[in-house]
């Protein structure tokens, strides 16, 4: 670590710490509160080529079970590991229930993760990922801005990302998390959770995310997990508004999801 | 413990994939059981976050009953080649589904049949063919 970085990550860590995203020893990141911003300019003529739909490759899940590298598990501390371990328990009882019936977003990084259909937009001062599942549509921010204040940080969805271009490899940064889930199995992160991600098309056909994970709260350690994107075959596909609250008739009952049907409506009347 | 957990996550995968691509879990519906059901379309609403078809069943003693059937959201159920005129009210229609585990007359679709042999297949457009 050079002696700049060594004052950046510095500075960051203690701004992180001042307000809460208490990263211990946070890597110096591209454009980490307070850092300046390295993003170097992208223009029109060298954005890489990502148009298309795209879908998640393999399973929903942060498979634990699974040998393929794609799908690691995250690194939980005992107490997070225990919290899982029950929702799974209460999944082979027949009780589940995931946020996404009451039609709350995903949020990231659990989007990474989700099905449907997604496609990338991309402009040399910003970036957006537009996931079919309930429009959720993540920024980001590569015209060199930092990350907001720490006094203007608070839990988003999809917090907040920035991110530079090395070559055609997006590098994004992001904070500001809710707590959230990795996906249905109910591991945690934590608010604290910080986010980077090396985002590039490595054939024609896949576009791959290289995430890592440091959340001082629920992990042991960072955890690394990469996740890919396939190209659809029919071009003619197309992404269709989602307003998932005008005929939701998934409810949460007795600590698990239940449906209301129309003969329940008319009870009630 | 770790190992033993991760054994007891492979147990449950069926719990937590059985549903997979559905927007919301599947815990109340019984994928160990199927029911094929006869009737007459009363409704198809092509709705967020799911799309539900509504039929009236007659039994022998010629009462009628409502069966609910869900399926997929609009977006994936055009994949599928499901329009929103593709079931019209009055059409006979037989639905195999994934019944509900408390009884109620309701389900998840596995496939619908039309009176002519034509089989839909809602779940087809989940995951689009990918180059």
């Amino acid at each position: 670590m050079t002696d700049r970085k060594f004052v950046v990550a510095s500075f960051v860590g203690l701004a992180a710490l001042a307000w809460g995203f208490a990263t211990a020893e946070t890597k110096p990141v591209a454009g980490a509160p307070g850092e300046k911003p390295t993003a170097t300019k992208m223009t029109w003529d060298a954005l890489p080529d990502w148009s298309g739909l795209w879908t998640m490759e393999g399973r929903i899940i942060f498979d634990s079970s699974s040998k393929d590298p794609h799908r690691e598990f995250p690194p939980l501390k005992p107490e997070y590991e225990a919290k899982y371990a029950k929702v799974v328990q209460d999944a082979i009882a027949g009780k589940e229930f995931d946020p996404l019936t009451q039609c709350l977003p995903a949020g990231f990084p659990r989007v990474l993760a989700e099905p449907f259909l997604q496609e990338f937009v991309l402009r040399p001062e910003q970036v957006w990922w537009i996931h079919e599942q309930q429009n959720e549509i993540r920024r980001i921010y590569t015209d060199g801005r930092p990350h907001p204040p720490a006094d203007e940080l608070y839990p988003l969805w999809e917090g907040h990302s920035i991110g530079h271009w090395e070559g055609d490899t997006l590098v994004v940064d992001t904070v500001s998390l809710r707590e959230g889930i990795y996906d249905r199995t109910g591991a945690i992160h934590s608010e604290q959770a910080h986010v980077t991600e090396r985002i590039r098309k490595i054939d024609a056909n896949t576009i791959e995310d290289q995430i890592v994970v440091e959340d001082p709260v629920t992990l042991t350690k960072p955890w690394h997990v990469t996740k890919r994107y396939k190209k659809l075959a029919d071009p003619s596909l197309r992404i269709d508004h989602w307003a998932c609250e005008e005929d939701n008739r998934a409810v949460f009952k007795n600590g698990s999801t239940d449906i209301v049907l129309p003969s329940d409506r008319e009870k009630k009347r | 413990m770790r190992s033993i957990l991760r054994y007891t996550f492979l147990l449950s995968g069926l719990a937590f994939t059985g549903g997979a691509l559905a927007h919301h879990s599947f815990a109340m519906f019984d994928r160990n059981k199927e029911v094929t059901i006869k009737g007459t379309v009363k409704q198809f609403n092509y709705t967020n976050p799911h799309s539900w078809l509504d039929i009236l069943v007659t039994d022998e003693k010629g009462q009628v009953k409502e069966w609910s059937f869900e399926m997929e959201g609009p977006s994936s159920l055009m994949r599928s080649g499901i329009k929103p005129g593709s079931l019209k009210p009055g059409e006979k229609i037989t639905v195999k589904a994934w019944p509900l585990r408390d009884g109620r007359p309701a389900g998840a679709a596995i496939n619908i049949v039309k009176e002519d042999g034509t089989v839909l297949d809602p779940r087809r457009g989940l995951r689009p063919p990918t180059s």
